[in-house]
Parts: structure tokens; sequence; C-alpha cells
């Protein structure tokens, strides 16, 4: 396996790192799938996230917003590629800290992402933590707010087991204020509190009609969704007001429920919809049909029963300040009618166990914390996620839980709370010359179930990559920052790079040096090798470490002493990662066979081929991807080179250059026999190297 | 810049044949550039050599270094060390380089792993051609920019012979008449009268050698 390709200290990061609120490693664990390897991809991901599995399904993933592949085509699909690895890769067991010394008690209320998060955290560093949680199961939102459609529940138990697993402790059914009051946590011991509760309350409307049968709450009708509390009976003709992502997640539950018509009504205009814009197509998808632009005037009913929603124009929804005041064109008014109406408007905290402790509230009466460290104004007491920060995405509650925690566990060890955060340095944007040069390569389409089938039931609607389109999906990343480094003393100026680079990344500076954009480099590594100074090295690739490999490779592929000795150069990406094929390399394949992955073949060096026949290969095959396949450009012509020259060498030493061979796959889903016929056919016939008597 | 070529590697194996621990020694300047004895070539020829010692059953030690320019006697210090631990040193350098080491180090043999060439430029990755001889008596006032005693294989300096074809030398035809090019550089350059009078005799003894300079 290839040494991890994590970011080094200090240097810029890749926007997709920068953007994620818990700075995961995004690049690093794409690379590794790409790589076909995925317990290293799992183990990057979950040095950083303690909710893997939910995060493959339900992330706000604004990383792939800020994807650098999107300049040129599409985005990474990072959230569905996190999802994969999830699925596929062995984990290992958490790890552990073992209690420490210091270890102390510390509640959490609330069993959110966040609150999760946070115990998650403080457990890790040896703290004893007991979470409270209102209702009857663990997860907050995550459990009583979105559908099974989207999250399935045992992808949530998998990353709760997780947490337990570290020692963390989860009390359900538990309310504070009510079973709890933060006095009697602290006379039981608990050194540090974190109020983590959410925002569990429905905002409602005041117009008339709101009062009649068939009126309910988003949160309260996705509870009963959610926690199966009993069988909900939905409409037939249901209205759902709002057009945030509650709103969706109601629409689309109804739907299931079988209400024959689900309507949607917002105030904002299409493009001003506040939910994820995959959501929306999604309902649209399903049936649902959405009116932009409308408020409601008045619910209508007859007998106390629901029959409709008289609408008028919502003419705009901010007011010239930029602050939410919709205004109304009154004359203009619509009815749709409905025997369900459903009001998911937005959510709000409920702060009523606070009623007898001296905890401060702000104006807007809410928790009053210091923004930097989440302390409240009584010490030890501390709060986090959407009770501390308003309406937001899970990962921004894990972020905010992740700050919590490290300002408790200073706190518990009696040390200043407030830290700077680590300047971040984030990578520039592609400029538009390098993004003409880069390969436009597609996006891999995410299956998913026939809309017939989705809308009977709850079960998930994404049905995740496989692993080829997981391996493809990943090779599109461009890597970066992770490309190549210059090292300007090592330089001759012989200004080869700037000659062959087939992007245009190296530039000759206005002090006649050269300079190697790192952030504009692709990491294909053709000047690598080319550079006859060796001022350029690959972060994820170097000579040392090759050799190294070979040196292994060798080492495994003699201990069963049968002949000829053979080494393979095999691209790590396609048709080698992309799953059976590897397997079968590894169960089937010759033991005097030894392969070694590497990331392209424009990453060979004529000096790993020799330094494999010095080491004592018999024989040396490099095997590239099809040409059209590799995100690269120009690797076989590059390799070919390299190979051509050792095979000169061989001559030239009286080896023999027949000893040498490289071919392109001829697609990547070729059969996996005549692949390997072509690999140890030949090898067959050739002699032993006389090097390794 | 100077432009070399690496010898073929059987060459470089009879020149090193007697010796057992032998250093190359890489030029960081013009032998870098033109790929005939960077960093980069060191190591390929090293393993090379490393591969062939093994093949013919012989001891061999290499020693790898590579030092900023081997014309120049006081970048040549750093390799003391190594010189007196080696039976000879195998230069990737130019002939200049290989003679700077030789008198920097008068009890060590020294072998051209290289043949110089010529001084030149590259037209296109991985090509070089030969521009000027050192010829100690530039004319390329009078030629439009071209040199025709480096880039006519007569070295004609009132040129062209009469065995050119469309515009290609008669010695080799896959290549331009030099003084075809004179012709049309002036031409564009309006200045086709600068032909009308001959080239006096060239005084070749500015081309003597050994020639020196002092500043
Ligand atoms: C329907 C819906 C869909 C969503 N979809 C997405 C999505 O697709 N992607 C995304 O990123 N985000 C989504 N979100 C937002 C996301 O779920 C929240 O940002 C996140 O859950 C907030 O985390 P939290 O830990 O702050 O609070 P919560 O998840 O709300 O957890 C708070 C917990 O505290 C408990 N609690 C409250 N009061 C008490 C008390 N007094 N005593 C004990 N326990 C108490 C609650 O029962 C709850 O379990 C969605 C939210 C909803 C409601
Ligand atoms: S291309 Fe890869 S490294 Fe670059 S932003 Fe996208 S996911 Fe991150
Ligand atoms: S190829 Fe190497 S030596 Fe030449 S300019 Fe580029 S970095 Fe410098």
């Amino acid at each position: 396996m290839m040494p991890s390709v994590s970011t080094m200290q200090g240097e810029a990061q890749p926007p997709c790192q920068v953007t994620c609120p818990i700075h995961q490693d995004v690049r690093g664990y794409i690379v590794a799938v790409a790589r076909g390897e995925f317990s290293e991809a799992s183990k990057l991901i979950m040095e950083t996230n303690p909710l893997p599995s939910v995060c493959g399904m339900i992330c706000a993933h604004p990383c792939e917003t800020k994807c650098r592949r999107g300049q040129v085509d599409e985005p990474l699909s990072i959230m569905a590629l996190k999802r994969f690895v999830v699925e596929h890769a062995d984990h290992g067991s958490p790890k552990l800290q073992g209690e420490s010394e210091q270890g102390q008690k510390v509640a959490i209320i609330g069993s959110g992402p966040s609150g999760l998060t946070a115990a998650h955290d403080l457990a890790k560093m040896g703290h004893k933590v007991t979470v409270f949680e209102h209702e009857n199961a663990p997860g907050g939102a995550l459990r009583s707010g979105i559908p099974k459609y989207r999250l399935p529940r045992e992808v949530l138990q998998r990353d709760l087991e997780a947490i337990i697993a570290l020692g963390v402790e989860i009390k359900t059914n538990t309310e504070l204020g009510k079973d709890l009051t933060i006095g009697g946590l602290k006379n039981q011991g608990y050194r540090a509190i974190l109020i983590s509760t959410g925002l569990p309350l429905s905002r409602g409307l005041r117009v008339p009609g709101i009062e009649l049968d068939g009126v309910l709450l988003a949160l309260p009708f996705l509870r009963e969704v959610n926690l199966d509390r009993q069988k909900i009976q939905v409409g037939k003709r249901v209205i759902v007001i709002g057009g945030g992502n509650v709103a969706i997640d109601v629409a689309r539950s109804a739907l299931r429920l079988g209400a024959g018509r689900v309507h949607m009504v917002c105030l904002e205009a299409r493009e001003e919809m506040p939910s994820f814009p995959w959501e929306i197509e999604a309902a649209l998808e399903e049936g649902v049909q959405i009116y932009c632009s409308k408020g409601p005037k008045s619910i209508l009913g007859k007998d106390g029963q629901v029959t409709g929603l008289e609408c008028m124009r919502c003419t705009a929804v901010f007011d010239a300040e930029g602050r939410f005041n919709p205004s109304f064109d009154k004359g203009e008014v619509s009815v749709i009618d409905g025997d369900m109406v459903i009001i998911a408007i937005g959510q709000a905290s409920d702060l009523s166990f606070l009623k007898d402790s001296a905890i401060k509230l702000n104006e807007g009466g809410q928790l009053l914390l210091d923004a930097d460290t989440l302390a409240t104004s009584e010490e030890g007491i501390f709060a986090s996620g959407e009770v501390a920060t308003g309406p937001g995405s899970a990962v921004e509650a894990m972020a905010n839980g992740r700050k919590a925690a490290l300002s408790i566990a200073r706190y518990l060890t009696g040390r200043p709370l407030a830290v700077a955060p680590p300047a971040e340095i984030e990578l520039g944007e592609l400029s538009p010359q390098i993004i003409d040069k880069i390969k436009r390569l597609p996006k891999q389409q995410m299956p998913a179930l026939a809309v017939p089938e989705r809308v009977q039931n709850f079960v998930q609607v994404e049905l995740g990559y496989d692993r080829a389109s997981a391996v493809r999906e990943a090779r599109r990343c461009l890597s970066c920052g992770l490309g190549t480094e210059y090292i300007e003393e090592e330089c001759s100026t012989c200004l080869t790079c700037v000659r062959i680079c087939p992007y245009g990344v190296p530039i000759i500076t206005a002090s006649g040096s050269v300079d190697i954009r790192v952030d504009q480099c692709q990491a294909c590594g053709i000047c690598v090798n080319e550079c006859p100074a060796k001022a350029v090295i690959l972060k994820q690739y170097q000579d040392e470490e090759v050799i190294e490999r070979i040196t292994t490779a060798i080492a495994n592929a003699s201990r069963s002493g049968v002949r000829p000795l053979t080494v393979v150069f095999w691209c790590s990406f396609s048709a080698y990662a992309t799953g059976d094929f590897a397997e079968f390399v590894r169960t089937k394949c010759p033991s005097n066979i030894g392969i070694l992955t590497i990331p392209c073949v424009t990453k060979i060096g004529i000096i790993h081929l020799l330094k494999a026949f010095e080491l004592g290969a018999d024989k040396v095959f490099v095997v590239g991807c099809p040409e059209e396949y590799c995100p690269y450009k120009e690797s076989t012509s590059w390799a070919r080179r390299k190979v051509d020259r050792a095979k000169k060498i061989l001559d030239d030493v009286g080896l023999g250059a027949e000893r040498l061979e490289m071919f392109n796959l001829p697609n990547v889903d070729i059969e996996q026999e005549e692949v390997l016929f072509k690999i140890t056919q030949p090898a067959k016939q050739t002699q032993p190297d006389p090097l390794n008597g | 810049m100077i432009v070399g070529k690496q010898k073929p590697l059987p060459e470089i194996r009879e020149m090193i044949a007697d010796y057992g621990n032998i250093l190359i020694l890489g030029c960081g300047t013009c032998a870098t550039v033109c790929f005939a004895g960077g960093e980069r070539e060191v190591d390929i020829l090293a393993s090379s050599l490393g591969i062939a010692a093994k093949l013919e059953g012989k001891e061999r030690v290499t020693t790898k270094h590579t030092v900023k320019r081997q014309c120049e006697w006081e970048f040549l210090d750093e390799i003391e060390e190594k010189v007196k631990q080696a039976d000879a040193v195998l230069s990737l350098g130019c002939g200049v380089g290989v003679q700077a080491i030789a008198e920097r180090f008068p009890e060590i043999p020294v072998l051209p792993g290289l043949d110089t060439l010529f001084m030149g430029m590259p037209v296109e990755e991985g090509v070089w051609v030969e521009r000027c001889v050192g010829c100690g008596n530039c004319i390329l006032n009078q030629t439009g920019g071209i040199c025709p005693i480096a880039r006519c294989p007569k070295g004609l300096i009132n040129g062209p012979c009469g065995g050119y074809r469309d515009g290609k030398c008669e010695v080799d035809p896959t290549r331009d008449c030099a003084w075809v090019l004179i012709y049309e550089r002036l031409k564009k350059m309006g200045r086709l009268d600068m032909l009308h009078t001959s080239q006096p005799l060239k005084d070749y003894s500015k081309m003597g050698h050994p020639r020196s300079i002092t500043r």
C-alpha cells in the first residue's frame, strides 16, 4: 500500500477540505479510492468524522460546491464516494485512547450530530461522557427528522455503535427540565455540561383556519413517521407550506404514506428556495407539485375540517436590507384545495429547561454564548449545535460540537478556553488556460430506484456506487495541490518541464527562474521523471518509496522459489482498482509475480525499471490503462519513451531488451484471464536472470 | 551552451573495465541541460553499470555525485573525499570538465563519459543543433545572423556552392542550405545588397589552439 497522502502541515489546502466544516481530508480519501485502497480511505475519513455513514448519505456537502473539478466540468461526487467507502471498506475498530488520568465526567444533553460529535471527541480524549436524550432513541434530527428513504436507520445505528464503543453512555427517554436539572447534574459530579438540544419545535402560522382538523406541524409529523409511534393517516390531497429541506421531507414522506397528491407552497421563487437543489429535483421527479412565490392567506375549512389553502402572491421575500420580511400582492389570490395542511416554515429552540437556572439569554431569547469558546454565562456549561447557531446542516452542527468539545477539554484541564484556530491557506483557482487543457471526464451517475418503486415505501432511494463507478468517479479528482514539489536550488533551468508539461503549468518567472505552480499542477508526473536535474519530485510518489516497494515485491515473489521472477508495474487506477480484478490478482496470481501499483504509468522512471532488474527480476512488465480512460494526457507515449530507453540499456548490458514489456489494457472491462495470460505466458519463456543465479 | 552525448554503454564499460571503485560524476550545468550527464543520468548510468558488473561477475562499487559545474575547480573541492576513495572518476561533464578534474586531482584517472560535440541550442524538446564553432572572428553581422561556418558543412563564407537543390544542402539533403537561409533572412531584412560584396578570406589563425583570454 502506498503511504497516505494526507495534507502536510502548513501547505495550501484544497478547497474541498477548507470548505468542509470538519475539514475532512477529502482529497486524501478520494485518491485512496482511486487506487483501490478502500481501507486507507476509510481510515482517513474516520480520523475526523464521527458520523461517516450518516455523512455519506445526507451531508449537505458544501465541499462539492467548491470542488475545482467543477471549474472543468462537474464537481466530484464526494458524498457518494464517502458512502461507497463506508459500505465497502474494512474499518477496523475505533481507536480508543484509553481512560486518561485526567478523565472527567461530562454530561451532554441531546444526541443529535452536535452532541454525538462532542461525545465522540471527549471520549477519545479519555473523558467519561454520558449523553442524555429526550427521545426513545439517539440521533436527534437524523432519526426524528430525516426520513428513512434518505437515511436508513441501520446506517445511523452503525455510527452510533462506533461512538458507544468508545465508552460513551447514552441514556434515552431522559429529558432535561423534567427528568434532570442542571443543578442535579452538577451534584452528580458532572464537571462540564454541554447543551446540544437542537431546534425541536416547529414554528406555526398566524392565519385564519389554523385550528382546523387536518392542520399539522412538520416536526411532530416527521417524528411520528420516523419514530414509528403510530401509523399516520395522511389526507388524499396534502398541502405542505414551506420551501426548505424539512418541507421537502414532509412532502416526499406524505407521498409515501399514500397521499394521492402533494402540493408545496412557498414564498420563494424556484431559484431562491432554501432547500438543496437535488432534493427539489427528487421531489419533482416523484410528482410533488411546487407552487412558488405564494404565501398563505388563510386555511379554508368546512365542518371543522381542512378543505384548502387560500394564497396570495409573494412579491419579495426579503426587504431592502436583506432581512426576511415578505411582501405580498393581496389582490392576487388563489386557492389550492386539499384535506391536510402541514406547516414546515422553520424550527425553534425550546429552552424551557432553563426556567430555574441562572444561565443568561440574549435579547433574542437565545442562549448568550461566547462565540469563540461556546461557553454560556455559567461556568462549566457550554452549548453547541443548532441551539447555539440556529438552523444549519448536520455537518455544521458536528463542527460546532467539536469546537465545544475542545473548549470543554481545556476547561476540564484548567487551561484557558480560547485558542486561535489554525490559519488555513486555500489553494487558488485553476487558471482558464489550464482548465482548457484538462481532460473532461463525465461524472458517474448515482443509480437510484425508479420513481414508481420509490413512492410506495420508505426504502432508500439512492443505491450507491459499485466499485467500478466509485473508482472511476474518484479518478476525476484533480488531486489539487498534491502534485509536484519544485526544488529551486536543484533546477538547472533547462526548461524541459516548461516545454513538455501537457497543461502548461511550469512558467518562466520574471527573474529567469522556473515556477511549477503548485496550485495549477495536475500531478501527472511527466516532468518528474524527465527533469534531468531531479529538481521536481512528486509529493505522493518518491523514488525512495518506489524502490522500497520494488524490493518488497521482489522479496515476495522470490519466496516461492519459482522462476521466472516477474515484476509488474501496474497502474493502480482503473482496471486494477475496480475490484474483482484486484481480487483476482491477489488470490490467483502465480506466486512468482510481484505486483507493484503505481498512480499512472506516467510516474515510471527508467531508474525504477532498471532497479527491478538490478534487484533480481527476470522479467518486468508495465501495464497501463486504456489511453482514453486515463485522466492524464500523453501518458502512454511518455511511459513508452522510458521503457524504450530502458530496453536499449538492457541490450547494451547484455541482459536483453525482451525482458521488459509494456502494454496498455485494450479496455477497462477486459477479460481478467486474458490480461493475466499476457503477464504469465511470455514470462514462462524467459530465462532466469543470470543476476539472480 | 555546450552540447554533448553520453558515450555508448559498451564503450564506457570497456573504459572502466580495469577499475573496481568508480566515482560517477555528473555536471549540473550544460551536461544536465542536454540530458547527457545530470543527476538523473548519473543514476541511470550507475544502475546500468551495476547490472553489467553483476552479469560479468565483477565486484564493482560505484559512488554518485553531481557538482554544479565540473569546469570550475572551486566546485570540485566538495568531491575531494570521494575522489580519494575511488580508483577512477567517470565524468559526465564535457571535455572541459574532464580536464578540470584531471588538473584538480592529478593522481586519479579521469574517464570521459561523454563525447563533447558542439556549441548549440535546443530547437525543440530533445533536439539540439550546432550554431557556433567559436572561430574567434565573428561575421554574423554580415550573414544575416546565420553562421555559415557552423551551419554549412563546407564552411563556405561566400556561398552557396553549386550543389544545393530546392534550398537543401548537397552534403545532407535533409538539412537546409545555410546560404539559402542567409539569403532569405537578408531578403526579409531588405539587405540583399550585403551579398554584393564578397567576404575577404577568413583569418583562421584566430581559431588556432590553445586560445586564452585574460580579463
Ligand atoms: C427534517 C429534517 C431534514 C434535515 N435534512 C438534512 C440533510 O439532509 N442534511 C443535513 O446536513 N442536515 C439536515 N437537517 C439538519 C440537521 O439534521 C441538523 O442541522 C442537525 O441535526 C442539528 O444537530 P443538533 O445536534 O444541533 O440538534 P438535533 O439533531 O436536533 O439534536 C438535538 C437532540 O436533543 C434532544 N433534546 C432536545 N431537548 C432536550 C431536552 N430537554 N432533554 C434531552 N434531550 C433533548 C432532541 O430530542 C434531539 O435528539 C435536517 C433537519 C430536519 C429537521
Ligand atoms: S478535484 Fe479533488 S482535491 Fe480538488 S477540490 Fe475536487 S475533490 Fe478536492
Ligand atoms: S525540467 Fe527540471 S531542471 Fe529543467 S527547468 Fe524544469 S525543474 Fe528545472
